[in-house]
């Protein structure tokens, strides 16, 4: 089965792209996804994405900041 | 500190007591070279780290435009000036080691750059491009309240794409000009109903900043949405009081 790690490599490269480019299923999670150049209302999509595929309610408490995938990652593995 | 021939910034609008530059930030080989050597070590270590073009690209011209508004205005030379990032990644000048008399901040979206400048208080500008592919529906309920997607969805097709940015942006503006960009809280601010029927200009109170007038205004226009918000009087000072 699947990691929450794998699972949000795989919605990365589906769903996260800067200028037209996919980031890829390689992306570092840990790197800045806006350092990467993905736009904020693309950050915002995407944290909306991740919590419909994996059902759960991602907040402020659970996730303070959406700017790395690692915490996303860690919010969902810490349910 | 190298000399620029041709400048790849210029100024866009004053409202009250900031300045708002715009920033070229399109593919402009010779702009990019010369922004690069104004940049600091570590900003190039950034320039860099970055693996596409693009957000690289948009990082050197708008960081170099900033470095020669902010020498320019202080009079200083380009070593003199670095930058320090807030808790949540907010940058502030420094001139030599201290902190300068300065607000600013940045923003970029495909060609456009800008950056908001003013002598004091809290500010954040935000730009986009208006993407017609986009979602939006997918952003509803995490950003916008009730009131603000209702306010979208009155309007159909482009406009309703202009309307959507044209709300986002000025919501953005607001989050970033409390320092805390990319936070899950976007909803818990809400847009003046004024601003909501089209009006481009107004000043709120923030629940996350209480006591505080803000001042939000629409920037946007043919090519992009953009906004800012600035942080206008204290409340209970004596001007306000006596208003």
């Amino acid at each position: 089965m699947a990691t929450t790690e794998q699972r949000i490599k795989q919605l990365v490269a589906e769903n996260l792209e800067v200028d037209g480019k996919s980031l890829g299923s390689d992306f570092d999670l840990s790197a800045s996804l806006a350092d990467a150049g993905v736009s904020s209302m693309d950050i915002v999509a995407f944290a909306k994405v991740v919590a419909s595929e994996f059902d759960v309610a991602i907040t402020r408490e659970n996730c303070p900041t959406l700017n790395c995938l690692q915490d996303l990652v860690d919010a969902i593995d810490g349910r | 500190m190298p000399a620029i021939d041709t400048v790849w910034w210029r100024p866009y609008q004053t409202v009250g007591a900031v300045s708002i530059v715009h920033v070229d930030v399109g593919p402009f080989p010779e702009a990019e070279a010369c922004a690069q050597e104004w940049l600091h070590s570590d900003e190039r270590a950034r320039w860099h780290s970055f693996e596409s073009d693009g957000p690289r690209r948009r990082f050197a011209l708008c960081r170099s435009a900033l470095r020669a508004i902010l020498c320019a205005r202080f009079g200083i030379a380009n070593n003199d000036l670095a930058f320090g990032e807030s808790t949540f990644g907010k940058p502030f000048a420094l001139v030599e080691g201290n902190p300068a008399g300065i607000s600013f901040n940045v923003s970029h979206s495909g060609a456009h750059g800008l950056i908001a400048y003013a002598p004091a208080g809290r500010l954040g500008v935000d730009v986009e491009e208006r993407d017609s592919r986009r979602k939006i529906d997918l952003l509803m309920d995490t950003v916008f309240t009730e009131a603000e997607e209702q306010a979208i969805f009155a309007h159909q097709g482009l406009s309703r794409i202009h309307v959507f940015y044209r709300l986002w942006t000025l919501k953005e503006a607001i989050i970033k000009a409390l320092g805390r960009s990319l936070h899950l809280d976007a909803a818990s601010v809400s847009l003046p109903l004024a601003v909501l029927r089209g009006k481009k200009q107004c000043i709120l109170e923030l629940s996350q900043s209480p006591g505080v007038a803000w001042q939000i205004r629409d920037l946007g226009n043919a090519d992009f949405a953009a906004a800012i918000a600035y942080e206008e009087e204290i409340f209970d000072s004596p001007r306000r009081t006596a208003s």
